[in-house]
């Protein structure tokens, strides 16, 4: 399977509307991150994605098919709420999940015990599920989900609960399986994880896209603000006054720092910023003149403080 | 996939988690130790009405021609009665004497007037022995002074047999022995069905509240799954059955135990695993339709409690209704209610009070009932099992679509 796309798909839970028209695509070996905040509608999209609720309307396809039973087999899916067995043992239970998936006798106990191992839980294959730690639960968790070597990931919240250990081989299995040509989705609270380790991000509100792209996309979209600092030999009175002459331009000062302030140009004034670059130079030494791209956290904080009613009922 | 390689996964695994658990095994092994045991001191401790014991009596040689009458005396207990002779001071001393010395009673005087001598109360059913044998005596005199031979009397008299016969058939007494059969069949198969419902609820409801059938669900169909489960369990329920129903059967069969039982123990039971099978769909279906209604271990009981009842009272009904009116009309009709049959057909089988019709006609019903289940009970299974949070009204589950 080379993608998942998500095609307008709507879903109402009640009288609250979980999902509206939510499409995006995972293409075959990216990392999909999938972010946005409590009840923005992340776990019903991935619920339906598994076919474990059907949609209102729209389709999720699998390289181009409806995802049918038989394709779903060949996910890797970890729920949101995480769900083993907890009095079978670790083994019994992934092979359980193996043979579930189609895998013969062998192909499973060979696969259990790869994953179980790659995973740091091969000590533990003997005990029952209750007796592990939660990460290590985790662990075998994210195991059930890789046993059967599926063709696309879709991973609810895999990182939430992990030492940092275990975030390291995560993130190794997860560019490993992208780097197999498979698309993996998944999605996390932990913004600089997916800064991080996602060639592509989506930003969910409300049950709809907000925005879809790479994380330089999304940083560049917009008018970033640029940052411009000087030294302390420079005198941040003589800045104020010369930045106040430059037309054109919006001077915000940055919390805490005086020796630094954001400087935009407004619209119709193409260059300004260029002006009070001039400007500040004329007057003192300048360290840092340069635009300062949002980080993730701050996307994701604009797109969420766009909401105008927070809807607290949609079903997380 | 094809469907029945996830059936029998699914299937084989609510089998093996429960069977190869210490738990099972020591209590399978304690409870064909505890038949075994209950058997072999059932045996012990049963009198053994194979050969009834002579009461022994002892007669005063003066009072020697009551013996005879006495030795063949027709209204003595089974075991008839053993006379020895003794005179007075010997017979005194048996009736105080332990084991095989020891005399019921001692008889003396003349078969016109004998005394019945006794070491404590008198046994009013030995003097009525006595009395019989006293007046067979004398009327032996008469007949043989009027030219008779007493012999012949005695033949014709011993060769009268009543029949007994009564009007209104349905109050046929039943037989206690068949009784007490059928009711522990039924019991074992009530304990049967309501272990192997529960395992099905539990189960269910431990897939809901572990999340696990989320997991699950994205690879297989709820059908599957809760087809899987119903063939697990009942195969583990049906193994427990045949493992202690079997040991029941077999101990009281190698021993011996209630010779006079009029039964086929095997047959009976052979019968019952049948009723068992059709008895554990119909209900292992209700009881997974009804747990997936609920998300808690704490909430099953408010699912279970009504199915429950669907056990106990075609239970008690049976367990009263059918020894007193095997026959009845309503027995007839209860007999052929999906419910009520494999309570009902089993017992009434032990009765053999069956037309041959019936019990066709009842497991023909009892198995066209369970595609009418199969298909209500995936329905509610499908709705409710991804149905988080408080309960989920049955209504609600049977009318909308998948969640």
């Amino acid at each position: 399977m080379s993608s998942l796309e998500i095609d307008r798909v709507s879903k109402t839970y009640g009288t609250v509307r979980a999902l509206r028209d939510l499409s995006f695509e995972v293409r075959a070996g990216e990392i999909f991150g999938f972010v946005g905040s409590n009840g923005a509608g992340k776990t019903p999209a991935m619920r339906i994605m598994l076919g474990g609720r059907a949609a209102d309307a729209g389709e999720v396809r699998g390289n181009g098919a409806p995802l049918d039973l038989e394709a779903r087999r060949h996910v890797g899916y970890m729920p949101e709420e995480r769900g083993l067995y907890p009095k079978m043992k670790v083994r019994d239970q992934l092979r359980f999940f193996a043979q579930l998936h189609g895998m013969s006798d062998t192909e499973a106990a060979e696969a259990v015990d790869r994953w179980t191992d790659r995973l740091g839980v091969g000590t533990r294959r003997g005990d029952a599920v209750e007796k592990l730690s939660l990460g290590n639960q985790q662990r075998v968790q994210l195991a059930a989900a890789l046993v059967h070597n599926p063709l696309v990931l879709v991973l609810d919240e895999p990182f939430s609960g992990l030492d940092p250990v275990a975030v390291d081989v995560m993130s190794d299995v997860l560019r490993e399986r992208a780097a197999a040509g498979v698309p993996v989705i998944f999605s996390s609270h932990q913004l600089e994880l997916v800064e991080r380790l996602c060639d592509r991000v989506g930003i969910i509100r409300a049950g709809s896209m907000e925005a879809v792209g790479s994380i330089d996309e999304l940083r560049r979209t917009g008018d970033a603000p640029w940052l411009l600092s000087w030294n302390q030999r420079t005198d941040p009175a003589a800045v104020e006054r010369a930045l106040a002459g430059v037309s054109g331009l919006t001077v915000t000062p940055l919390p805490g720092r005086t020796d630094a302030v954001h400087v935009v140009a407004l619209p119709g004034s193409p260059g300004a910023e260029q002006s009070a670059l001039r400007a500040v130079l004329d007057v003192g030494e300048v360290t840092q003149f340069a635009p300062d791209l949002p980080s993730l956290a701050d996307l994701f904080r604009d797109v969420v403080s766009q909401e105008t009613t927070v809807d607290e009922e949609v079903a997380a | 996939m094809s469907t029945p390689k996830p059936v029998m996964l699914v299937a084989k695994r609510e089998f093996m988690t429960r069977m190869v658990t210490k738990s099972n095994i020591i209590s399978m092994v304690v409870m064909v130790v505890a038949i075994a045991v209950l058997a072999i001191g059932a045996k012990l401790l049963l009198p053994d009405d194979a050969e009834p014991e002579a009461t022994r009596i002892g007669v005063d040689p003066a009072a020697s021609q009551l013996t005879d009458f006495l030795e063949g005396s027709l209204v003595a207990g089974p075991g008839g009665v053993a006379v020895t002779e003794l005179d007075e001071d010997a017979g005194r001393a048996a009736l105080a004497a332990e084991g095989d010395e020891r005399m019921a009673a001692w008889v003396t005087g003349t078969p016109e007037a004998p005394t019945v001598l006794f070491e404590d109360a008198p046994d009013p059913e030995l003097v009525a022995v006595v009395e019989q044998a006293a007046r067979d005596a004398v009327q032996a005199e008469v007949v043989a002074g009027l030219g008779g031979d007493p012999a012949d009397v005695q033949t014709a008299l011993g060769s009268v047999a009543v029949s007994v016969d009564q009007v209104n058939a349905a109050e046929q007494e039943f037989d206690p022995g068949q009784w007490i059969v059928a009711v522990v069949l039924i019991s074992l198969l009530l304990f049967a069905l309501i272990g192997s419902g529960s395992m099905i609820a539990m189960g269910v409801v431990e897939e809901k509240t572990s999340r696990v059938v989320e997991l699950l669900l994205s690879t297989i169909r709820p059908g599957q799954l809760l087809a899987g489960k119903v063939v697990g369990i009942g195969a583990y329920g049906l193994f427990q059955m045949v493992v202690l129903g079997g040991a029941l059967v077999g101990v009281v069969t190698v021993l011996g135990l209630f010779p006079e039982l009029e039964v086929n123990l095997g047959l009976a039971f052979l019968l019952m695993l049948v009723w068992f099978l059709l008895g554990f769909l119909v209900f292992a279906l209700l009881f997974g339709g009804f747990a997936a209604l609920v998300s808690r271990q704490e909430d099953i009981g408010s699912v279970t409690t009504p199915l429950m009842f669907a056990l106990f009272v075609p239970y008690y009904v049976t367990m009263f209704l059918v020894p007193a009116q095997p026959d009845s009309t309503l027995s007839k009709v209860l007999s052929q209610v999906p419910l009520f049959a494999p309570f009902m057909m089993p017992t009434r089988a032990a009765a053999g009070v069956l037309e041959p019709w019936e019990m066709p006609l009842a497991l023909a019903i009892t198995a066209a009932t369970i595609p009418a289940l199969v298909w209500i009970s995936g329905r509610v299974y499908r709705r409710a099992v991804l149905h988080t949070g408080g309960r989920m009204k049955l209504s609600e589950a049977l009318r909308s679509t998948p969640a």
